[in-house]
Protein backbone atom coordinates (compact mmCIF):
# COMPACT_ATOMS: atom_id res chain seq x y z
CA UNK A 1 0.00 0.00 0.00
CA UNK A 2 1.57 3.15 -1.11
CA UNK A 3 1.86 5.98 1.50
CA UNK A 4 -1.60 8.27 0.53
CA UNK A 5 -0.92 12.12 0.17
CA UNK A 6 -4.85 12.20 -0.22
CA UNK A 7 -7.52 9.98 1.21
CA UNK A 8 -11.41 9.80 0.16
CA UNK A 9 -14.12 9.20 2.31
CA UNK A 10 -17.00 7.53 0.56
CA UNK A 11 -19.97 7.57 2.69
CA UNK A 12 -22.52 4.58 1.72
CA UNK A 13 -25.55 5.41 4.12
CA UNK A 14 -28.22 6.39 1.52
CA UNK A 15 -29.99 8.75 4.11
CA UNK A 16 -30.02 12.35 2.45
CA UNK A 17 -28.93 13.94 5.77
CA UNK A 18 -26.88 13.04 8.44
CA UNK A 19 -25.42 9.66 8.86
CA UNK A 20 -23.75 7.75 11.73
CA UNK A 21 -21.25 6.50 8.30
CA UNK A 22 -20.62 10.36 7.67
CA UNK A 23 -20.19 10.53 10.89
CA UNK A 24 -17.11 7.92 11.52
CA UNK A 25 -15.70 8.65 8.04
CA UNK A 26 -15.20 12.27 8.93
CA UNK A 27 -13.62 11.96 12.31
CA UNK A 28 -10.87 9.31 10.70
CA UNK A 29 -10.41 11.85 7.95
CA UNK A 30 -9.67 14.87 10.71
CA UNK A 31 -7.26 12.66 11.88
CA UNK A 32 -5.48 11.84 8.66
CA UNK A 33 -5.96 15.95 7.77
CA UNK A 34 -3.95 16.36 10.99
CA UNK A 35 -0.93 13.65 9.80
CA UNK A 36 -0.57 15.88 6.45
CA UNK A 37 -2.73 13.38 4.47
CA UNK A 38 -5.12 15.54 1.92
CA UNK A 39 -9.10 14.59 2.47
CA UNK A 40 -12.37 14.83 0.21
CA UNK A 41 -15.00 12.91 0.78
CA UNK A 42 -18.10 11.85 -1.56
CA UNK A 43 -21.74 10.30 -0.74
CA UNK A 44 -21.87 7.28 -2.89
CA UNK A 45 -26.31 7.99 -3.16
CA UNK A 46 -25.58 11.08 -4.58
CA UNK A 47 -22.74 10.22 -6.97
CA UNK A 48 -24.95 7.93 -8.89
CA UNK A 49 -27.82 9.97 -9.06
CA UNK A 50 -26.21 11.13 -12.76
CA UNK A 51 -23.57 10.60 -15.23
CA UNK A 52 -21.75 12.97 -14.51
CA UNK A 53 -21.51 12.56 -10.58
CA UNK A 54 -20.68 9.09 -11.58
CA UNK A 55 -18.19 10.09 -13.83
CA UNK A 56 -16.48 12.39 -11.27
CA UNK A 57 -16.44 9.12 -8.74
CA UNK A 58 -14.45 6.90 -10.48
CA UNK A 59 -12.05 10.00 -11.18
CA UNK A 60 -12.09 10.54 -7.47
CA UNK A 61 -11.09 6.96 -7.00
CA UNK A 62 -8.88 6.26 -9.23
CA UNK A 63 -7.00 9.53 -7.79
CA UNK A 64 -7.06 8.35 -4.38
CA UNK A 65 -4.07 7.07 -2.53
CA UNK A 66 -6.04 5.86 0.36
CA UNK A 67 -9.94 5.08 0.06
CA UNK A 68 -12.41 4.97 2.95
CA UNK A 69 -15.86 2.91 2.84
CA UNK A 70 -17.89 3.38 5.80
CA UNK A 71 -21.17 2.21 5.04
CA UNK A 72 -24.68 0.97 7.39
CA UNK A 73 -24.97 -2.92 7.28
CA UNK A 74 -28.60 -3.77 5.62
CA UNK A 75 -29.90 -6.84 5.74
CA UNK A 76 -26.37 -8.37 6.49
CA UNK A 77 -24.30 -6.77 3.70
CA UNK A 78 -23.76 -3.43 1.86
CA UNK A 79 -26.37 -0.78 1.08
CA UNK A 80 -27.80 -1.60 -2.38
CA UNK A 81 -25.86 1.86 -4.00
CA UNK A 82 -22.78 0.54 -2.09
CA UNK A 83 -23.10 -2.29 -4.06
CA UNK A 84 -23.53 -0.35 -7.67
CA UNK A 85 -20.87 1.78 -6.74
CA UNK A 86 -18.31 -0.96 -6.33
CA UNK A 87 -19.42 -2.85 -9.63
CA UNK A 88 -19.08 0.74 -11.32
CA UNK A 89 -15.61 1.13 -9.66
CA UNK A 90 -14.32 -2.45 -10.91
CA UNK A 91 -15.86 -2.40 -14.00
CA UNK A 92 -13.97 0.85 -14.86
CA UNK A 93 -11.22 0.33 -13.02
CA UNK A 94 -9.03 -2.66 -12.37
CA UNK A 95 -5.77 -2.48 -12.48
CA UNK A 96 -3.77 -5.57 -12.89
CA UNK A 97 -6.09 -6.87 -10.90
CA UNK A 98 -8.07 -10.51 -10.95
CA UNK A 99 -11.08 -9.82 -12.87
CA UNK A 100 -14.35 -8.99 -10.38
CA UNK A 101 -16.86 -11.60 -11.35
CA UNK A 102 -19.29 -9.30 -12.68
CA UNK A 103 -16.86 -7.02 -14.01
CA UNK A 104 -16.86 -6.19 -17.84
CA UNK A 105 -15.54 -4.09 -20.07
CA UNK A 106 -15.59 0.06 -19.12
CA UNK A 107 -14.03 3.38 -19.73
CA UNK A 108 -10.25 2.74 -17.76
CA UNK A 109 -9.73 5.62 -15.65
CA UNK A 110 -6.17 6.57 -15.20
CA UNK A 111 -4.69 6.42 -11.98
CA UNK A 112 -0.90 5.94 -10.55
CA UNK A 113 1.02 2.80 -10.55
CA UNK A 114 1.27 1.91 -7.00
CA UNK A 115 -1.64 -0.11 -5.55
CA UNK A 116 -3.83 2.33 -3.67
CA UNK A 117 -5.34 1.20 -0.25
CA UNK A 118 -9.25 0.38 0.76
CA UNK A 119 -9.96 0.83 4.25
CA UNK A 120 -14.14 -0.51 5.32
CA UNK A 121 -15.76 0.58 7.93
CA UNK A 122 -18.72 -1.28 8.76
CA UNK A 123 -21.63 -0.33 11.29
CA UNK A 124 -24.72 -1.82 12.61
CA UNK A 125 -28.17 -1.01 14.54
CA UNK A 126 -27.74 -4.22 16.74
CA UNK A 127 -25.39 -4.70 19.52
CA UNK A 128 -22.83 -7.34 18.15
CA UNK A 129 -19.95 -5.97 15.74
CA UNK A 130 -19.98 -10.01 14.35
CA UNK A 131 -23.15 -9.23 12.17
CA UNK A 132 -20.87 -6.79 10.13
CA UNK A 133 -18.16 -9.67 9.52
CA UNK A 134 -19.89 -10.69 5.90
CA UNK A 135 -20.33 -7.46 4.89
CA UNK A 136 -16.37 -6.66 5.42
CA UNK A 137 -15.40 -10.07 4.01
CA UNK A 138 -17.66 -8.82 0.50
CA UNK A 139 -15.67 -5.28 0.83
CA UNK A 140 -11.87 -7.40 1.02
CA UNK A 141 -13.05 -9.18 -1.69
CA UNK A 142 -14.03 -6.45 -3.79
CA UNK A 143 -10.32 -5.02 -2.88
CA UNK A 144 -8.63 -7.64 -4.29
CA UNK A 145 -10.99 -7.77 -7.82
CA UNK A 146 -10.49 -3.91 -8.47
CA UNK A 147 -6.38 -3.83 -7.20
CA UNK A 148 -6.86 -2.33 -4.37
CA UNK A 149 -4.60 -3.01 -1.08
CA UNK A 150 -6.61 -4.45 1.78
CA UNK A 151 -6.06 -2.06 4.46
CA UNK A 152 -8.82 -3.66 6.82
CA UNK A 153 -11.72 -3.59 8.00
CA UNK A 154 -13.90 -2.44 10.93
CA UNK A 155 -16.86 -3.34 12.49
CA UNK A 156 -18.79 -1.35 14.80
CA UNK A 157 -22.13 -2.95 16.78
CA UNK A 158 -24.39 -0.04 18.21
CA UNK A 159 -24.51 2.35 15.55
CA UNK A 160 -27.57 3.92 16.85
CA UNK A 161 -25.39 5.61 19.33
CA UNK A 162 -23.78 7.58 17.30
CA UNK A 163 -27.47 9.06 15.67
CA UNK A 164 -25.07 11.13 12.93
CA UNK A 165 -23.77 12.88 15.09
CA UNK A 166 -19.87 14.33 15.51
CA UNK A 167 -17.98 11.32 17.15
CA UNK A 168 -16.85 13.93 19.73
CA UNK A 169 -20.40 15.39 20.61
CA UNK A 170 -21.07 11.45 22.26
CA UNK A 171 -18.64 12.14 24.94
CA UNK A 172 -16.85 8.96 26.37
CA UNK A 173 -19.99 6.80 25.07
CA UNK A 174 -17.56 6.07 22.35
CA UNK A 175 -14.15 5.88 23.74
CA UNK A 176 -13.28 3.03 22.39
CA UNK A 177 -14.86 3.57 18.67
CA UNK A 178 -12.42 6.85 18.59
CA UNK A 179 -9.63 5.63 20.07
CA UNK A 180 -9.83 2.71 17.12
CA UNK A 181 -10.18 5.31 14.64
CA UNK A 182 -6.68 6.95 15.99
CA UNK A 183 -5.00 3.79 15.82
CA UNK A 184 -6.23 3.55 12.08
CA UNK A 185 -5.08 7.22 11.05
CA UNK A 186 -1.82 6.67 12.58
CA UNK A 187 -1.13 3.48 10.88
CA UNK A 188 -2.68 4.17 7.60
CA UNK A 189 -1.00 7.65 7.07
CA UNK A 190 2.16 5.45 7.15
CA UNK A 191 0.94 3.18 4.32
CA UNK A 192 0.30 0.67 6.79
CA UNK A 193 -2.84 -1.35 7.56
CA UNK A 194 -5.06 -0.97 10.74
CA UNK A 195 -3.88 -2.83 13.51
CA UNK A 196 -5.30 -5.40 15.62
CA UNK A 197 -5.87 -3.02 18.23
CA UNK A 198 -8.39 -0.88 16.58
CA UNK A 199 -10.13 -3.98 15.18
CA UNK A 200 -10.82 -4.82 18.75
CA UNK A 201 -11.00 -1.50 19.89
CA UNK A 202 -13.95 -0.74 17.17
CA UNK A 203 -16.00 -3.88 17.92
CA UNK A 204 -16.17 -3.72 21.87
CA UNK A 205 -19.60 -2.42 22.87
CA UNK A 206 -20.24 0.57 24.49
CA UNK A 207 -22.47 -1.19 26.85
CA UNK A 208 -24.12 -4.78 27.67
CA UNK A 209 -26.33 -6.01 24.71
CA UNK A 210 -29.36 -6.75 26.51
CA UNK A 211 -29.15 -3.14 27.99
CA UNK A 212 -29.15 -1.75 24.41
CA UNK A 213 -31.62 -3.86 23.16
CA UNK A 214 -34.07 -2.64 25.99
CA UNK A 215 -33.10 1.25 25.33
CA UNK A 216 -33.64 0.64 21.84
CA UNK A 217 -36.80 -0.95 22.12
CA UNK A 218 -38.10 1.56 24.34
CA UNK A 219 -36.96 4.08 21.51
CA UNK A 220 -39.24 2.71 19.02
CA UNK A 221 -42.39 3.02 20.82
CA UNK A 222 -41.47 6.20 21.64
CA UNK A 223 -40.67 7.04 18.14
CA UNK A 224 -44.20 5.41 17.18
CA UNK A 225 -45.88 7.82 19.67
CA UNK A 226 -43.56 11.31 19.02
CA UNK A 227 -44.89 10.65 15.16
CA UNK A 228 -48.68 9.92 15.94
CA UNK A 229 -48.96 6.76 13.57
CA UNK A 230 -52.25 5.67 13.75
CA UNK A 231 -51.13 1.98 13.77
CA UNK A 232 -49.56 0.37 15.93
CA UNK A 233 -45.91 -1.05 15.80
CA UNK A 234 -46.20 -5.17 15.31
CA UNK A 235 -49.26 -3.93 12.41
CA UNK A 236 -49.85 -6.72 9.52
CA UNK A 237 -51.38 -4.44 6.39
CA UNK A 238 -50.33 -7.84 4.30
CA UNK A 239 -51.65 -10.52 6.60
CA UNK B 1 -46.95 -31.20 -5.45
CA UNK B 2 -44.75 -31.47 -2.71
CA UNK B 3 -46.16 -28.65 -1.03
CA UNK B 4 -49.31 -27.09 -0.05
CA UNK B 5 -51.88 -26.80 -3.27
CA UNK B 6 -51.29 -23.67 -5.36
CA UNK B 7 -48.35 -21.95 -3.18
CA UNK B 8 -46.93 -18.99 -4.53
CA UNK B 9 -42.81 -18.77 -5.07
CA UNK B 10 -41.28 -14.98 -4.86
CA UNK B 11 -38.45 -15.18 -7.52
CA UNK B 12 -36.41 -12.10 -7.46
CA UNK B 13 -33.48 -12.07 -10.33
CA UNK B 14 -31.17 -10.04 -9.84
CA UNK B 15 -29.11 -10.14 -13.37
CA UNK B 16 -27.19 -7.07 -14.19
CA UNK B 17 -27.36 -7.53 -17.96
CA UNK B 18 -28.13 -10.95 -20.10
CA UNK B 19 -25.69 -13.11 -18.16
CA UNK B 20 -26.71 -16.57 -19.84
CA UNK B 21 -25.92 -19.01 -17.23
CA UNK B 22 -28.03 -17.39 -14.49
CA UNK B 23 -30.62 -16.88 -17.51
CA UNK B 24 -30.67 -20.71 -17.36
CA UNK B 25 -30.72 -20.97 -13.87
CA UNK B 26 -33.73 -18.97 -14.27
CA UNK B 27 -35.57 -20.77 -16.97
CA UNK B 28 -34.70 -24.22 -15.06
CA UNK B 29 -35.94 -22.88 -11.65
CA UNK B 30 -39.10 -21.41 -13.14
CA UNK B 31 -39.79 -24.49 -15.14
CA UNK B 32 -39.40 -26.55 -11.88
CA UNK B 33 -41.47 -24.69 -9.94
CA UNK B 34 -44.57 -24.62 -12.21
CA UNK B 35 -44.19 -28.24 -13.19
CA UNK B 36 -44.67 -28.66 -8.88
CA UNK B 37 -47.70 -26.74 -9.42
CA UNK B 38 -46.21 -23.53 -7.70
CA UNK B 39 -47.69 -19.88 -8.97
CA UNK B 40 -44.17 -18.20 -9.93
CA UNK B 41 -44.38 -14.55 -9.05
CA UNK B 42 -41.87 -13.41 -11.30
CA UNK B 43 -39.72 -9.85 -10.85
CA UNK B 44 -36.83 -9.15 -13.54
CA UNK B 45 -35.43 -6.73 -11.09
CA UNK B 46 -33.47 -4.75 -13.64
CA UNK B 47 -36.93 -3.34 -15.42
CA UNK B 48 -38.40 -2.56 -11.84
CA UNK B 49 -37.40 0.95 -10.56
CA UNK B 50 -37.11 0.60 -6.86
CA UNK B 51 -35.79 3.67 -4.70
CA UNK B 52 -32.85 2.64 -2.10
CA UNK B 53 -34.34 1.91 1.09
CA UNK B 54 -33.06 5.41 2.85
CA UNK B 55 -32.87 3.85 5.92
CA UNK B 56 -35.64 6.48 7.61
CA UNK B 57 -37.58 3.65 9.82
CA UNK B 58 -40.66 5.11 8.33
CA UNK B 59 -41.70 1.34 8.02
CA UNK B 60 -41.50 0.78 11.74
CA UNK B 61 -42.61 4.30 13.16
CA UNK B 62 -44.43 6.15 11.11
CA UNK B 63 -46.43 3.79 8.54
CA UNK B 64 -45.75 0.51 10.37
CA UNK B 65 -45.34 -2.20 7.80
CA UNK B 66 -45.39 -0.32 4.25
CA UNK B 67 -42.46 1.36 2.90
CA UNK B 68 -42.96 4.95 2.78
CA UNK B 69 -41.91 5.21 -0.73
CA UNK B 70 -44.74 4.10 -2.98
CA UNK B 71 -42.73 2.05 -5.83
CA UNK B 72 -42.14 -1.46 -6.49
CA UNK B 73 -40.00 -1.34 -3.41
CA UNK B 74 -43.51 -1.50 -1.61
CA UNK B 75 -45.07 -4.43 -3.59
CA UNK B 76 -41.94 -6.37 -3.16
CA UNK B 77 -42.33 -5.98 1.02
CA UNK B 78 -46.00 -7.65 0.57
CA UNK B 79 -44.93 -10.61 -1.84
CA UNK B 80 -42.04 -11.61 0.62
CA UNK B 81 -44.97 -11.10 3.44
CA UNK B 82 -47.58 -13.32 1.37
CA UNK B 83 -44.98 -15.77 -0.37
CA UNK B 84 -44.80 -19.59 0.35
CA UNK B 85 -41.02 -19.73 -1.00
CA UNK B 86 -38.49 -16.86 -1.56
CA UNK B 87 -36.49 -17.39 -4.52
CA UNK B 88 -33.00 -15.40 -5.30
CA UNK B 89 -30.61 -15.16 -8.37
CA UNK B 90 -27.98 -13.05 -8.58
CA UNK B 91 -24.21 -13.50 -10.16
CA UNK B 92 -21.76 -13.50 -6.77
CA UNK B 93 -20.70 -10.09 -6.99
CA UNK B 94 -17.23 -10.11 -4.85
CA UNK B 95 -19.39 -12.94 -2.12
CA UNK B 96 -22.69 -10.90 -2.12
CA UNK B 97 -25.63 -10.12 -4.20
CA UNK B 98 -26.19 -7.95 -7.46
CA UNK B 99 -27.07 -4.28 -6.58
CA UNK B 100 -30.41 -5.35 -8.97
CA UNK B 101 -30.93 -8.00 -6.32
CA UNK B 102 -29.98 -6.15 -3.29
CA UNK B 103 -31.99 -3.05 -4.19
CA UNK B 104 -35.55 -5.19 -3.90
CA UNK B 105 -34.15 -7.50 -0.34
CA UNK B 106 -32.93 -3.87 1.38
CA UNK B 107 -37.33 -4.13 1.17
CA UNK B 108 -37.15 -6.58 3.48
CA UNK B 109 -37.13 -4.14 6.82
CA UNK B 110 -40.37 -3.90 7.08
CA UNK B 111 -41.62 -7.71 7.37
CA UNK B 112 -39.56 -7.48 10.07
CA UNK B 113 -40.37 -5.49 13.58
CA UNK B 114 -37.97 -3.13 14.53
CA UNK B 115 -37.91 -5.38 18.62
CA UNK B 116 -34.12 -5.93 18.84
CA UNK B 117 -33.98 -9.77 20.29
CA UNK B 118 -31.42 -11.93 21.63
CA UNK B 119 -31.77 -14.86 19.41
CA UNK B 120 -29.44 -17.46 19.20
CA UNK B 121 -25.91 -16.65 20.22
CA UNK B 122 -26.56 -12.64 18.82
CA UNK B 123 -29.54 -10.06 18.51
CA UNK B 124 -31.91 -10.22 15.61
CA UNK B 125 -35.65 -8.65 14.90
CA UNK B 126 -38.75 -10.94 14.90
CA UNK B 127 -40.56 -11.25 12.06
CA UNK B 128 -43.44 -9.14 11.25
CA UNK B 129 -45.28 -12.45 9.94
CA UNK B 130 -44.98 -15.74 11.04
CA UNK B 131 -45.22 -17.94 8.44
CA UNK B 132 -43.80 -21.00 7.17
CA UNK B 133 -41.93 -20.53 4.16
CA UNK B 134 -38.79 -21.62 2.74
CA UNK B 135 -35.53 -20.11 1.01
CA UNK B 136 -33.50 -20.84 -1.88
CA UNK B 137 -30.60 -18.57 -3.30
CA UNK B 138 -28.65 -19.82 -6.50
CA UNK B 139 -25.49 -17.53 -7.76
CA UNK B 140 -23.29 -17.93 -10.34
CA UNK B 141 -19.35 -17.69 -10.25
CA UNK B 142 -16.80 -17.55 -13.09
CA UNK B 143 -15.77 -21.03 -14.04
CA UNK B 144 -13.39 -22.41 -11.90
CA UNK B 145 -14.67 -20.69 -8.18
CA UNK B 146 -17.33 -22.90 -7.54
CA UNK B 147 -15.04 -23.34 -4.45
CA UNK B 148 -13.20 -20.26 -4.28
CA UNK B 149 -13.42 -17.19 -1.45
CA UNK B 150 -15.73 -15.94 -2.89
CA UNK B 151 -18.29 -18.70 -2.87
CA UNK B 152 -17.67 -19.02 0.32
CA UNK B 153 -18.80 -15.76 1.49
CA UNK B 154 -21.56 -15.90 -0.76
CA UNK B 155 -22.94 -19.23 1.68
CA UNK B 156 -22.02 -17.45 4.34
CA UNK B 157 -24.18 -14.27 3.76
CA UNK B 158 -27.60 -16.80 2.83
CA UNK B 159 -26.64 -18.31 6.58
CA UNK B 160 -26.80 -14.94 7.95
CA UNK B 161 -29.75 -13.90 5.59
CA UNK B 162 -31.64 -17.27 6.80
CA UNK B 163 -31.36 -16.30 10.24
CA UNK B 164 -33.28 -13.46 9.63
CA UNK B 165 -36.00 -15.38 6.97
CA UNK B 166 -36.04 -18.01 8.94
CA UNK B 167 -37.37 -20.62 6.95
CA UNK B 168 -38.28 -23.62 7.79
CA UNK B 169 -36.02 -24.97 4.80
CA UNK B 170 -33.40 -23.10 3.24
CA UNK B 171 -30.16 -24.03 0.46
CA UNK B 172 -27.74 -22.26 -1.34
CA UNK B 173 -25.77 -22.78 -4.79
CA UNK B 174 -23.27 -21.51 -6.94
CA UNK B 175 -23.37 -22.40 -10.73
CA UNK B 176 -20.42 -21.79 -12.18
CA UNK B 177 -20.48 -19.47 -16.01
CA UNK B 178 -20.54 -21.46 -19.03
CA UNK B 179 -22.20 -24.28 -17.37
CA UNK B 180 -24.27 -26.46 -20.00
CA UNK B 181 -28.14 -26.64 -19.90
CA UNK B 182 -28.69 -30.01 -18.80
CA UNK B 183 -25.66 -29.68 -15.58
CA UNK B 184 -27.89 -26.24 -14.38
CA UNK B 185 -31.47 -27.91 -14.64
CA UNK B 186 -29.75 -30.92 -12.76
CA UNK B 187 -28.18 -28.29 -10.37
CA UNK B 188 -31.35 -26.19 -9.92
CA UNK B 189 -33.07 -29.87 -9.53
CA UNK B 190 -31.09 -30.47 -6.58
CA UNK B 191 -31.18 -27.57 -5.01
CA UNK B 192 -35.11 -27.43 -4.94
CA UNK B 193 -35.13 -31.27 -3.90
CA UNK B 194 -33.25 -29.76 -0.97
CA UNK B 195 -36.10 -27.85 0.43
CA UNK B 196 -38.87 -30.35 -0.97
CA UNK B 197 -39.65 -29.03 -4.41
CA UNK B 198 -40.00 -31.65 -7.41
CA UNK B 199 -37.84 -34.99 -6.98
CA UNK B 200 -34.93 -36.05 -5.17
CA UNK B 201 -31.78 -35.56 -7.11
CA UNK B 202 -28.83 -37.43 -5.41
CA UNK B 203 -25.94 -37.12 -7.31
CA UNK B 204 -25.20 -32.90 -8.20
CA UNK B 205 -22.50 -31.42 -10.05
CA UNK B 206 -23.39 -27.95 -7.71
CA UNK B 207 -21.51 -26.55 -4.86
CA UNK B 208 -24.30 -26.11 -1.82
CA UNK B 209 -25.04 -24.86 1.35
CA UNK B 210 -28.18 -26.63 3.56
CA UNK B 211 -28.85 -26.06 7.10
CA UNK B 212 -27.78 -28.23 9.46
Amino acid sequence: MRTPDSALLLVGSPKPGASSSASLGAYLQERLAARRVATDTIVLAKALRTEEATAALLAAVGAADLVVLSFPLYVDSLPAPVTRALELIADSWAPGAAPAPAAGAGAQVPHAPERPGLLAICQCGFPEAEHDLVALEICAHFARAAGFEWAGGLAMGGGGLIDGRPLGARGGLLRSVTRALDLSAAELAEGRPVPAEAVGLMSKPAFPAFAYRFVANRGWRAELKKRGAATPLDARPFA
Amino acid sequence: MSSTARSTALLLDGRRDDEPTLALVHGAVVEALAADGWDVDDWHLRDETIAWCVGCFGCWVKTPGVCVQPDAGRRVAERMACSDLLVYLTPVTFGGYSAELKKALDHLIPVLLPDLKKTGDDTRHPLRYERARDLLVVGTVPAGEKDGAEAHTFRRLVARNALNVRPRRWAAGVVEDGAAEPEVRVAVGGLLSRIGVGPAHPSLSVSMEVPA
